[in-house]
C-alpha cells in the first residue's frame, strides 16, 4: 500500500505588518484562498475536483477564523464544493503539521493529493483570542501553564543566561539579513502578490475604493543599533530583558503547498520539488516553552536517518531572540546556515501560517543553493517543540 | 438689588437669547491653548488659531514640505495644543474632548470667525498687535459676536480705537486666570462702550456655564486680584528685609496655617516668575501715580538682584528655591539667603504660635490666634495685615465699588480660603482699625460711616443668603450672583436639625436636608456613619428626601484608617465583621431608604466615599472629581459595598452574547490599581458613576442647588426605593481562572508582590461571587458577606498591617 508524498510547489503571501500593514483589511479567509488560487494556476494539469482534501494550520481558529474556516478556505479558493476542508490546530507549528499531515495520509494511502498550509490574521484577533477562560483550578495549581509567551521567553533567558546585549544583537542581525534578502529579490519566488481593496469615505464622506498590490514582506527595518535597541523598555516584566524589539512581529499571512502522491505525479507528468522525510512534536515544561526545538530537532533529524552535519540550512522560526540563541547553542547550530535570510524578528510571525511559510522559504533557498536538507523548526505555545526535515528532490 | 422674580426673570430671559455653541480663541500660547480646552470641557466646538510660521523647520525640509502646506502652517497652533494637553495636570477633563477643538492659522481660518459666537483674544500682550488682530477680526465677525480680550496688563479701553460701534458694543477684558481649568478667577472688565446685556450674559455665564468665580471689574491698572496680590507681595517683599525673616519663615507663616496655598508666597514667585512679578510691580509704579503705597512697588535692593542675575524660579532653574543634584545623586532643594544672596541647605521655620496652632484646624480661630501672637510672628501678621487692611479698604471705589469683589478676587484667584474682609470680620472691625493706625497708615472716611450706620461686620447672613455692606446704600445687600445658591456656609446657623462631633444636618429648605461631614480630612469613621443613619431616619420621617455633601476642601479622603488599623492590630475578627457590617449596612440604607439620597462630591472621593457615592441614588458630581477605590493600596479591597458593587454592576453590564471576561478584566483593574479619576468624567469612564443617572456640574457654587433640586425631583417624581437585588450574575468558575493566571503572571513579572496577589485573588473571588459553577445568580446580600469576609481575613495578614501602619504612622503607602 505504502508510496511516496511529495510536495509539487507551495506559495505564499508577504508577510504584512499586523494592525497597519497592507493586509489590515484583509480577511483571513480572502487571503488563503488568494493564495490558493496562485498555487492551483501554477499546476495546470490538476483538476481542482482531483483535490481531496484542503488543510489549513490556524492559531486561533474563532471569529473571522472560526467556523472551521478550512472548509470555508476550501469552497472559496478552489471554487468548487466536492473538495473538503479542515483546520488545524497546533499553535505556531501549525502551517507544518498540516504538511505532516498530508504527507501522512497520502504515505498511508488514504489520499492523493492534499492542499496543506495555514493563515494567519493577527489584525482581526485578539492575541490568545476573545474569550480566554482558562480552568480555575488549573489557574490556581499550575498558573504558569497559562502563561503569555512573552514571560516564557524571560524565563528561558535567565534558565539559559541570554544577555540583554545578545539578543539585542541577534534581532538587529535578523533585521539586516531580510533586508538584504529582499533587496535581493531572494523571496521573488515564494511570493503570491495579493490584491487588497480598501472601501472608505473620502474628504466629503463619498465612498471610495482603492486597490492596491502587497509582495513584499513589511516587517524588517533598517538602521537598528545597539544603542537604539538598548533604549527600549521591557515589555513582559519588570526588569526583564525581552522588549518589543527582541519578540517576533504579529503579522498577517497564509502559505500552501501542494503534496501530492508519486503515482498521480506521474499521471499528470508533475516533477516533485521536495519531500517532508520526518516531522515530530515534543512536549517540555510549559514555562520553558521557547526550548521546544533542543529536543525536537535532533529528534526529528535522527528520524530521518541524518546527522547534524547533513543538513544545509535552518529555518528556526524566531519567536523571542532569547529562546531563539538558547536552541542555537543548546543544540550547537551553525549560525551560518541559520535564518540565512532573516527571521520572525524581522519578517514577521503569523502563527498558523509560519510553519508553512518557512518551508516554502527553506525549498526555494535550498533550491537556489543546490542544497539537500533542511530543517524547519519552531517552539510552540505550552511547552511544545516541533521539527521537520525537508528533502530536496 | 435685592433679590427678586424680576430678576431671574431676566436673566432667563438672557440666557435664552444668546447661546454659544463655538468659540474662536486667538492665539495658542500658554493661556490660549488652556482657555480652548476649558471650553472643550463644557461642551463648546473650539477654533484655536496662531501664525503661520515664516520659516521651515529642519525636519519640515527633510520631508519636503513647502510652506504652504497646511501641516506647516498649522504647527505652532498644533504644538502648543499638543504640549497643553500632555501637560500635567491636565487642561482637560476627558481626553476625547480635545476632539472639540479645530486648529487653524490667521492667514487661511480667519474667516472661519464667523461662525463663532464669541471671540476671545489671548495674542502677545502688544497693544499694535492686539489692534491688528482686531482688525482682522472686524472683517469676518458677524455682528453682535461677543468679543473679548484676555489682558492682564494693557488698558481695556485702549484697544477701541478704530472699531466699529457693534465691535465696541459687544466687546470687553475677560482675564483668566492660570492654569484656567483650575484657577476659579475670571475677571471681566467692560469699558464705557460694552452693552450691559453682554457684561450680564458674561458675568452669568463665566459663573454658571464655566464654572468660575466671576469678578466684575473696573478697567483700572492690573484690575483687581493682581493690583492687591502684587501689592502684598511687593509689601511682604519689603517686610521680610524689615524684620530679617528667611525665606522658610515667610513660607511657612503665609501657607496653609493662614489659609493659603502651601506653596504660600516665594514658592509662588518661583512658578510665576520672578519677571512677570516685577512687570506687574513696575506697571503699577508707573500708572498709579497717586496710590499711597506706591513706595512699595519699588523693588527691594535684594529682588533687584536676582532680577539682575536672571534667578527668575522654575523657568531659570532657581529662584528663591533652587533644585541641586548633591554628590550622591540625591536632590536637595536649596534656599536663597536673602542677605548674602547665597544658596543654602533648608533651615526649619519654627514659632511659638504656630506650633499652638498646629491642633487647631478651624480657620477662624486660628487667625484670631495668630494676630494674638506674643512673639515674632504675632508681630509679622500684625504689621503685614494692618497694612493689607489699609490699602483694600482705600482700593474702595478706586478698584471696585463693593468690598465683597476684592475677598472674591483673592480667593479665587491666588486660592486664598479668605479674602482680606473676611479675615478683618474674624478679629472684629475695631482690630483691624486699630492694626491699620498702628502701621502709621489711614483708614477711608467709609469705615466710619459704616460705623455710625451701626454696622459691626462687612458680612452678615439673612435667610440662609451671604450679604456684603454695600457702601452706597450703608446697608447688607445679598452678593449679586448669588441669589439662587444654596450656601451651607449661611443656612448652617440658623437651619441646623440635628449634630454630633463629626457632622451637622441641615434644613436646606423645601423638604431637602444635608448633612455634612467635618472631620479631619473628612474621613468616615463611627461618628459620620452614626450622624448618616440619623439623617436617613430624619428624612424617613419629616422630609422629602437627603443631600450627602461638605464644604471641606475635599468631599472626603475615605474611611478612617487610623481605626481600621486599631481594630486590625488588635486582631479581634468579631469586633472588624461588626464594625465592616455597620459601614456596609449604612450604604444600604443610602440605596434602600424611603426617601431619595443623592450625593454632591467634590474634589477627592477616595475609599468609602466612593462606596457611598455609588450607592447614591444619583450622584451630582462636580467636575473636579478626584473619585476611586483606593483600598488596595493599604492591603485590603473595598469593603463598604464597593467589591459588592463592581460585582453588580458587572452583572447588570452583560449583554448576551458578551465577552464577559473583557469586562471582568476592567472592573478588576479598576480596583487592582487603585484608579482614581482625575475629573468627574473620567470618573464615569472608570465606572465609578453611572451614565444616564449619575451629572456632572462644573460649577462648584451651584453644585448644592443643583443636588438640592436633583433630590426635590426624585421626591417629587414619586420615589419608589430600589428593590433589593436577589438577581445579580457571577461569573464563579469561569472568571476565577483568568483572576489566577493574571495575578500570577504580574507576580512572575515582577509588576506586583506576593502580597498584591494575595490581595488580587481575594478581589477577584468577590468578583466572581466565588467559585460557583459559572454563571450563578446570587443576592446583593451574599456578595456583602463574602467582601466583608475577605476584608476581614486581609486584616488579619501582617503584610496588610504592616501597609495600615504605614500609611496611618508616616502617611506613605507601603509597597510590601
Amino acid at each position: 500500500m505504502s508510496q511516496k508524498a511529495y510536495i509539487v510547489t507551495g506559495f505564499r503571501s508577504a508577510v504584512g505588518k499586523a494592525g497597519k500593514g497592507g493586509f489590515r483589511f484583509t480577511r483571513p479567509d480572502d487571503l488563503a484562498a488568494d493564495v490558493i488560487k496562485h498555487l492551483m494556476a501554477s499546476v495546470p494539469q490538476l483538476d481542482k475536483n482531483r483535490v481531496d482534501d484542503v488543510i489549513v494550520g490556524n492559531a486561533t481558529p474563532e471569529a473571522e477564523q472560526g467556523l472551521n474556516v478550512g472548509r470555508m478556505i476550501s469552497l472559496m479558493g478552489l471554487d468548487t464544493d466536492k473538495v473538503p476542508g479542515m483546520t488545524v490546530n497546533r499553535y505556531c507549528s501549525s502551517g507544518l503539521e498540516t504538511i505532516a499531515i498530508a504527507t501522512a495520509k497520502i504515505e498511508s494511502g488514504m489520499a492523493d493529493c492534499i492542499i496543506a498550509g495555514g493563515v494567519e490574521s493577527m489584525s482581526v484577533m485578539a492575541m490568545g483570542g476573545w474569550r480566554i477562560v482558562p480552568n480555575s483550578k488549573v489557574g490556581k495549581e499550575h498558573p504558569d501553564w497559562y502563561w503569555g509567551m512573552g514571560l516564557t521567553a524571560e524565563e528561558v533567558a535567565k534558565k539559559y543566561n541570554v544577555t540583554r546585549q545578545d539578543q539585542d544583537a541577534f534581532a538587529i542581525k535578523s533585521h539586516e539579513k531580510a533586508i538584504a534578502a529582499i533587496q535581493s529579490g531572494r523571496f521573488k519566488d515564494d511570493i503570491v502578490p495579493i490584491t487588497v481593496e480598501q472601501v472608505y469615505l473620502d474628504g466629503n464622506e463619498k465612498r471610495q475604493v482603492k486597490s492596491y498590490v502587497v509582495d513584499t514582506d513589511e516587517g524588517p527595518r533598517a538602521g537598528g543599533t545597539l544603542e537604539s535597541l538598548g533604549a527600549l523598555k521591557p515589555v513582559f516584566a519588570n526588569g526583564g530583558s525581552v522588549t518589543a524589539a527582541t519578540s517576533s512581529q504579529t503579522s498577517d499571512g497564509a502559505a500552501f503547498v501542494l503534496v501530492m502522491s508519486e503515482k498521480m505525479m506521474e499521471e499528470l507528468g508533475l516533477k516533485p520539488m521536495a519531500r517532508l522525510i520526518s516531522y515530530t512534536v515534543v512536549g517540555l515544561e510549559p514555562r520553558y516553552m521557547g526550548v521546544g526545538p533542543i529536543e525536537a530537532i535532533p529528534k526529528a533529524i535522527k528520524m530521518a536517518g541524518l546527522t547534524l552535519n547533513d543538513i544545509d540550512l535552518f529555518e528556526l522560526n524566531e519567536a523571542f531572540a532569547s529562546q531563539s540563541l538558547a536552541v542555537i547553542r543548546e543544540v550547537g547550530l551553525n549560525p551560518d546556515i541559520v535564518n540565512v535570510n532573516g527571521g520572525a524578528l524581522a519578517l514577521g510571525h503569523p502563527l498558523g501560517c509560519s510553519g508553512a511559510k518557512l518551508t516554502v522559504q527553506i525549498m526555494n533557498e535550498l533550491k537556489k543553493r543546490n542544497k539537500k536538507y533542511g530543517v524547519v523548526t519552531m517552539c510552540v505555545g505550552t511547552g511544545q517543540g516541533a521539527a521537520g526535515v525537508i528533502e530536496m528532490c | 438689588m435685592e433679590n427678586g422674580p424680576h430678576k431671574i426673570k431676566n436673566k432667563q430671559l438672557l440666557r435664552m437669547n444668546r447661546h454659544i455653541k463655538k468659540v474662536a480663541v486667538l492665539g495658542s500660547g500658554v493661556m490660549g491653548s488652556r482657555i480652548a480646552c476649558h471650553f472643550a470641557n463644557i461642551g463648546c466646538e473650539v477654533l484655536l488659531l496662531d501664525i503661520a510660521p515664516r520659516e521651515l523647520t529642519e525636519q519640515e525640509q527633510k520631508q519636503g514640505l513647502a510652506l504652504e502646506a497646511t501641516a506647516v502652517k498649522n504647527r505652532i497652533v498644533n504644538q502648543s495644543l499638543d504640549f497643553a494637553l500632555k501637560s500635567n495636570p491636565s487642561p482637560i477633563y476627558r481626553k476625547s474632548f480635545a476632539k472639540r477643538i479645530q486648529t487653524g492659522n490667521f492667514t487661511d481660518d480667519m474667516s472661519k470667525i464667523a461662525a463663532c459666537d464669541w471671540i476671545i483674544e489671548v495674542v502677545v500682550e502688544r497693544l499694535d498687535i492686539k489692534h491688528q488682530i482686531f482688525e482682522q477680526v472686524e472683517k469676518f465677525r458677524k455682528a453682535g459676536t461677543l468679543i473679548s480680550s484676555n489682558t492682564s496688563g494693557i488698558p481695556i479701553h485702549m484697544m477701541l480705537d478704530g472699531r466699529s460701534d457693534d465691535f465696541k458694543a459687544h466687546f470687553c477684558g475677560t482675564h483668566f486666570f492660570n492654569p484656567p481649568r483650575y484657577l476659579q478667577l475670571l475677571e471681566i472688565i467692560p469699558t464705557p462702550s460694552t452693552k450691559q446685556e453682554v457684561i450680564d450674559f458674561l458675568m452669568d455665564y463665566g459663573q454658571r456655564f464655566l464654572g468660575k468665580k466671576t469678578v466684575l471689574c473696573k478697567d483700572t491698572p492690573a484690575f483687581i486680584a493682581n493690583r492687591v496680590g502684587v501689592y502684598g507681595i511687593m509689601a511682604l517683599f519689603h517686610t521680610v528685609d524689615e524684620m530679617g525673616l528667611t525665606v522658610e519663615e515667610v513660607d511657612k507663616l503665609t501657607g496653609p496655617v493662614l489659609g493659603r496655598p502651601k506653596s504660600a508666597t516665594f514658592r509662588t514667585c518661583d512658578v510665576v516668575g520672578l519677571d512677570t512679578l516685577v512687570h506687574v510691580a513696575n506697571g503699577l509704579k508707573a500708572n498709579c501715580p497717586n496710590d499711597e503705597e506706591k513706595a512699595l512697588f519699588e523693588l527691594p535692593a535684594y529682588v533687584s538682584k536676582m532680577v539682575e542675575n536672571g534667578w527668575l524660579g522654575s523657568k531659570s532653574k532657581q529662584g528663591f528655591y533652587k533644585k541641586v543634584t548633591n554628590a550622591d545623586g540625591k536632590s536637595e532643594i536649596l534656599t536663597l539667603d536673602l542677605k548674602t544672596l547665597e544658596y543654602r541647605s533648608a533651615q526649619k521655620a519654627k514659632f511659638a504660635t504656630l506650633e499652638m496652632t498646629k491642633t487647631v484646624d478651624d480657620l477662624k480661630q486660628r487667625t484670631k490666634m495668630l494676630f494674638a501672637g506674643q512673639d515674632k510672628a504675632g508681630e509679622f501678621y500684625r504689621k503685614l495685615f494692618g497694612g493689607l487692611f489699609a490699602y483694600v479698604a482705600n482700593r474702595l471705589p478706586e478698584i471696585s465699588d463693593d468690598l465683597y469683589k476684592i475677598d472674591d478676587a483673592l480667593k479665587a484667584g491666588f486660592g486664598w480660603e479668605v479674602g482680606p474682609f473676611e479675615t478683618w470680620d474674624i478679629i472684629g472691625i475695631d482690630a483691624g482699625l486699630k492694626l491699620i493706625s498702628d502701621a502709621g497708615r489711614t483708614a477711608p472716611k467709609w469705615l466710619s460711616e459704616m460705623n455710625e450706620a451701626g454696622k459691626t461686620s462687612f458680612y452678615n447672613t439673612e435667610k440662609g443668603k451671604k450679604q456684603y455692606y454695600d457702601l452706597a446704600s450703608k446697608s447688607f445687600v445679598t452678593i449679586p450672583g448669588t441669589e439662587d445658591l444654596v450656601i451651607l456656609d449661611a443656612l448652617r446657623a440658623d437651619n441646623t436639625v440635628w449634630k454630633n462631633a463629626d457632622t451637622t444636618i441641615v434644613d436646606l429648605g423645601d423638604g431637602i436636608l444635608n448633612i455634612e461631614f467635618h472631620t479631619k480630612m473628612n474621613t468616615i469613621g463611627g461618628g459620620v456613619i452614626q450622624g448618616i443613619n440619623k439623617a436617613i431616619d430624619l428624612a424617613e420621617s419629616s422630609y422629602k428626601g437627603l443631600v450627602i455633601s461638605n464644604t471641606g476642601q475635599n468631599f472626603t479622603a475615605g474611611a478612617n484608617v487610623g481605626m481600621i488599623f486599631m481594630l486590625a492590630v488588635e486582631q479581634d475578627m468579631d469586633e472588624l465583621n461588626f464594625a465592616v457590617k455597620v459601614f456596609q449596612d449604612a450604604m444600604m440604607r443610602v440605596r434602600y431608604s424611603n426617601i431619595p439620597v443623592v450625593i454632591a462630591p467634590h474634589n477627592l472621593a477616595l475609599g468609602g466615599g466612593c462606596e457611598m457615592s455609588m450607592h447614591a441614588d444619583k450622584v451630582v458630581a462636580h467636575a473636579e472629581l478626584y473619585m476611586g477605590l483606593v483600598e488596595f493600596g493599604v492591603g485590603l479591597i473595598p469593603g463598604g459595598g464597593g467589591s459588592k458593587e463592581f460585582a453588580k454592576r458587572l452583572s447588570d453590564e452583560f449583554k448576551d452574547g458578551d465577552i464577559k471576561t473583557n469586562r471582568l478584566r476592567h472592573r478588576f483593574l479598576t480596583i487592582g490599581q487603585a484608579s482614581v479619576s482625575t475629573s468627574a468624567y473620567e470618573a464615569f469612564d472608570l465606572g465609578y458613576l453611572r451614565e444616564g443617572i449619575d451629572e456632572v456640574v462644573i460649577s462648584r457654587d451651584h453644585q448644592l442647588a443643583r443636588a438640592k433640586a436633583a433630590c426635590l425631583e426624585l421626591s417629587e417624581v414619586g420615589y419608589v426605593p430600589p428593590k433589593r437585588e436577589k438577581n445579580i450574575t457571577v461569573m464563579g468558575q469561569e472568571g476565577l481562572g483568568l483572576i489566577y493566571v493574571g495575578a500570577n503572571s504580574m507576580l512572575a513579572g515582577n509588576y506586583m508582590s506576593d502580597h498584591d496577589r494575595v490581595i488580587s485573588e481575594k478581589l477577584g473571588y468577590v468578583l466572581c461571587g466565588g467559585d460557583l459553577s459559572e454563571n450563578t445568580v446570587v443576592s446583593e446580600q451574599y456578595l456583602l458577606d463574602l467582601e466583608r469576609k475577605a476584608f476581614v481575613e486581609l486584616c488579619m495578614q501582617r503584610k496588610t498591617l504592616e501597609r495600615l501602619e504605614s500609611l496611618v504612622k508616616n502617611g506613605k503607602i507601603l509597597r510590601n
